[in-house]
């Protein structure tokens, strides 16, 4: 155990930058949920009761996940890896909801073990980068976990668990030769399973209407949703521009609802302090003699900044519809909770550093 | 081993797109934010909107009433129409769908919707439906098929579907989309739990370019049994064929009422009211003469929530209950076990002089009478004692309507804001009331306004008063329990309020219990009715009513009754209009429900004893 400095929030202390923005970005999904509810209404059905529920269980889940030291959270990283890769195995012997297996039903909520794997896919890398000489039996676990959300089928959370695994065995000391090998591997395997038809047919749909010449109408829609919010946003005008479709607003493409009503000052906004959390984290990598630590940050860094890259890309129409959420926007439980605790871990590393501001 | 230059060249591509994300929000936003508007106002996208299936409805015992399929169906895109290839798709329907008609398709190729349905190909194999979707203008969507599994049986409750009005369009937004709104029984007032969402097919020019599928409604989970419904309308048709086959009756009698709840929830076990529909025919759209052939037997009316009826005899608890709590008995008496003489008549004189006599029902009167023997014979002379007594202490003060202020608490003169539409309050008359009425409804009163009779009339449920058959089951309930609440359907209901009635004590249940039991037995007006229950009879109770009607319409025949006296589980109201007696034909209709309810084997309804 690492000697600590006495700080201000909760027992195990909280690092007041880190706890700041978390705030921060609650607070902008319960206003624009609460633009875009209608009417408040006290039943769990109403979105903004939704997401102010899950954002204080999050908010919770944060100091929860504080009081767990490093030094214990490396030592079960292996085993829960097991259960989620358990988990995930489990949710492919359920019963397809519109088609996909990818939420365990359990009443009001539905429960995705796959945002959850994110998170633990990270400090599993890190510890056995750490811990481990050999790196080729990491390529064995990485890839049934693959595997298993291919399977679902979940394209999008694949692509972005492929992506942090590259990232953060890319700041590892691995041969760049080798890196080429794994992304070539990669390939090879995606094609595979394209040829094998393992993945589903509506996002072999996706992808070739995105190359397609026609524009997809749900991304043009976003997109003239997001020009029409100007400067300003059009919460605040009298005689809003109306007329345009959008689908679930409140999930995937909740940023083109949050562009339309905030403008461009509210995506300035939101993406500056974004930004700021992102720097923040570089403190770690100055301050850290912990290998793991820096293999964590790195992970949460990738998997937090490419969540919204690809988010407000598909959104954009620079990338073709993958259905991924926009992390502490998006209304979602699973999402939510796992977002709070990679900043609950993220808290804890900086206050095992010392670094309380 | 972690690389500081290799996580700077990952923190340099994320950045890079970050700012990449600023400009190209920068130049949607704030460069091209006219041409976007342009845009904008110049798309001609259209929405069809595909009706969501309504959530299904289920009975107690998870018995499945109403059904909610999803069937695959024809569509045509009409925009793909024109007049090159109208006639190749009208032979093509013709030649494949036999049962369409010219005015069929009259009407579907000068509609001038963008889909139009042409019927459910349910029936048609794969590979004829492949077929079809050959030709361009056809799409096969699925669509919701609603069925209730039931027919007639608990149609009230249940209510019908139909195009919304202008009106319902306000009320319930999704109902416009879904082009499709209840309009009675749960079906209306839980509208916007079983409505769900309507699916969108979106359209540029000709082209179906988008679909959302629609989300379902929620599925209602009832508290009735629908055992006990189908025997309680078998019950009262029953009878109400006696009461015809007896009665020489100027109309015929077809309007009858059950209800039965649960004592101690509230719950509604069963609401039957005849005559009665069936919800299919509203499925596909019902002809106007169907509808106005039920319309005019008045089958739409929930007599069970809106029949407004006097309720004669059944009312007499209320007076019986204030007797007890007030200790106000007749001139003469002080407690409950005191006899007054009835000799079949009442004459008494008013402080004007004016003489009067009443007559009751038994015109050798019912002997000695204590206020068990009143209920149990439905003595009028002891309760029109007690009201003079009333009028003669308290006339002109404010204790005056003593009599009403013990209905209101039961729940007269009010809804009972139970959970369906349209329920009706009925009147509880008294001095302000008629006082009212001499302005607003001056034939249906005397110019002298509120008398000493009008109160002898209301204290047995005579004259002005009007009740529903779920008010005086609700007012039973109260009273056999000491706690008041709103009867309801919804078995997942949370809000349910319950109010304690300090009035009611366990000791006054206990003869209030035991003294509608006299009524089941021998000497009591239902004796007759429970005879065939032998030995089980004695643990039943109930009160008979008969109240008369104005004109030449016959009395209305009531029965209140509880299914056991050691351990009360149900009230049952049975109501026939015009039917006549309480004795002879609600009682028995009742007797047949609670041989159910007790799990006895069912004897057929027979015609009663005429008392009253």
């Amino acid at each position: 155990m690492r000697e600590r400095k006495v700080t201000l929030l909760g027992p195990e202390g909280t690092n007041l930058s880190i706890f700041f923005l978390f705030l921060v970005f609650n607070f902008i999904s319960w206003f624009t949920l609460f633009v875009l509810s209608e009417g408040i209404e006290l039943n769990f059905n109403n979105i903004l009761i939704r997401q102010i529920v899950f954002s204080l269980i999050s908010i919770i889940v944060f100091f929860l996940i504080t009081y767990i030291s490093i030094e214990n959270l490396q030592q079960y990283t292996d085993s829960l890896f097991a259960i989620i890769t358990i988990l995930l195995a489990v949710l492919l012997r359920t019963s397809p909801k519109a088609g996909v297996r990818r939420w365990f039903d359990l009443g009001p909520i539905d429960f995705q073990p796959s945002e959850f794997a994110k998170v633990i896919t990270v400090l599993f890398i890190a510890n056995y980068l750490t811990k481990r000489k050999s790196k080729y039996p990491l390529f064995l676990f990485l890839g049934l976990i693959l595997f298993l959300i291919l399977r679902q089928p979940d394209l999008g959370t694949s692509i972005i668990i492929g992506f942090v695994i590259f990232a953060i065995i890319f700041v590892s000391d691995i041969k760049i030769r080798y890196l080429v090998l794994i992304i070539l591997l990669v390939f090879t395997f995606f094609f595979i399973f394209l040829e094998s038809g393992l993945i589903n047919e509506n996002q072999l749909n996706r992808i070739n209407d995105f190359f397609s010449t026609d524009e997809d109408f749900q991304q043009s829609q976003s997109k003239l949703l997001i020009s029409s919010g100007s400067i300003f946003g059009q919460y605040f005008e009298s005689n809003k521009v109306e007329k345009v479709f959008v689908p679930v607003e409140t999930t995937d493409f909740i940023f083109a609802a949050y562009a339309y009503n905030f403008g461009f000052i509210g995506v300035l906004f939101i993406l500056i302090m974004w930004l700021l959390f992102f720097f923040r984290l570089n403190q770690i990598l100055n301050v850290s003699n912990s290998d793991f630590d820096k293999f964590v940050i790195t992970g949460f860094v990738t998997l937090l900044a490419f969540q919204i890259i690809v988010n407000i890309s598909t959104i954009t129409g620079l990338l073709p519809l993958t259905g991924l959420p926009f992390p502490l926007l998006s209304l979602g439980g699973s999402s939510m909770v796992s977002t709070a605790i990679i900043f609950g871990i993220t808290n804890r590393i900086f206050i095992e550093n010392n670094l309380v501001i | 081993m972690f690389l500081r230059n290799r996580y700077n060249y990952l923190a340099l591509l994320f950045i890079s797109y970050f700012l990449f994300i600023i400009v190209n929000f920068f130049s949607l936003q704030i460069l091209n934010i006219n041409d976007s508007i342009d845009k904008i106002d110049q798309q001609t996208y259209d929405i069809f909107y595909l009706s969501a299936p309504r959530g299904e409805i289920y009975d107690t015992n998870k018995e499945k009433l109403v059904t909610s399929s999803l069937e695959p169906h024809l569509f045509i895109n009409l925009r793909k129409i024109n007049a090159d290839n109208i006639d190749q798709y009208k032979q093509y329907l013709k030649y494949n769908f036999e049962e369409l008609k010219n005015s069929d398709f009259e009407e579907i190729f000068n509609s001038r919707e963008a889909l139009y349905l042409i019927r459910n190909i349910n029936d048609l194999d794969y590979l004829e439906r492949q077929s079809l979707l050959e030709l361009e203008a056809f799409e096969i969507f699925d669509y919701p098929i609603r069925q209730y599994n039931y027919g007639n049986i608990a149609s009230h409750i249940i209510g019908y579907i139909g195009r919304p009005t202008l009106e319902e369009f306000e009320a319930y937004p999704d109902s416009r989309r879904n082009g499709l709104v209840g309009k009675s029984g749960v079906e209306k007032y839980y509208e916007e739990e079983l409505s769900g969402i309507a699916g969108e097919i979106v359209f540029k020019g000709n082209e179906i370019i988008d679909f959302t599928t629609p989300q379902p409604g929620e599925d209602l989970y009832l508290t009735i049994d629908i055992r006990t419904q189908r025997i309680a309308t078998e019950s009262l048709l029953e009878g109400i064929k006696l009461a015809n086959e007896n009665f020489d009756s100027e109309n015929i009698i077809q309007k009858g009422s059950i209800v039965v709840i649960d004592i101690n929830s509230g719950e509604v076990i069963s609401m039957v009211s005849l005559p009665d529909f069936d919800p299919n025919k509203f499925v596909k759209g019902i002809s106007s003469f169907d509808f106005n052939q039920l319309n005019r037997i008045d089958a739409f009316n929930n007599f069970a929530i809106q029949g407004l009826y006097p309720p004669g005899s059944v009312f007499k608890i209320v007076a019986y209950w204030l007797a007890e709590n007030e200790g106000l008995f007749p001139e003469g008496i002080s407690t409950r076990n005191n006899r007054v003489k009835c000799e079949g008549n009442l004459s008494f004189s008013f402080t004007d002089g004016s003489q009067q006599v009443y007559n009751d029902w038994k015109q050798d009167g019912h002997g000695n009478v204590d206020l068990s023997s009143a209920i149990q014979q439905s003595c009028n002379v002891y309760f029109w004692d007690i009201a003079l007594k009333i009028w003669r202490t308290y006339e002109g003060s404010s204790n005056e309507s003593i009599l009403q202020k013990y209905a209101r608490n039961l729940g007269f003169g009010k809804i009972t804001e139970i959970d369906l539409p349209y329920e009706k309050a009925g009147v509880v008359p008294d001095r302000e009331l008629f006082e009212q009425w001499t302005i607003t409804k001056p034939e249906l009163v005397r110019p002298e306004g509120w008398l000493g009779g009008d109160l002898m009339n209301l204290i047995v449920g005579q004259g002005a008063i009007t009740t529903t058959p779920i008010q005086v089951a609700n007012a039973y309930k109260t009273l056999l329990t000491g706690y008041s609440s709103a009867p309801y359907f919804d078995k997942n209901k949370d809000d349910i309020e319950i109010v304690k009635n300090y009035d009611i004590n366990d000791e006054f249940i206990e003869f209030l219990l035991n003294d509608l039991n006299l009524v089941t037995n021998k000497n009591g007006t239902a004796y007759y009715a429970f005879e065939v229950l032998g030995s089980k009879a004695n643990d039943i109770g109930g009160k008979t009513g008969t109240a008369q009607n104005p004109g030449d319409k016959n009395s209305t025949s009531w029965f209140a009754g509880v299914d056991s006296i050691s351990n009360p589980r149900y009230i049952i109201v049975t109501v026939v209009d015009e039917g006549g007696s309480g004795s002879a034909v609600a009682a028995p209709i009742s007797r047949r429900v609670i041989q159910h309810l007790i799990g006895v084997d069912l004897t057929p309804v027979k015609f009663g004893e005429i008392t009253e």
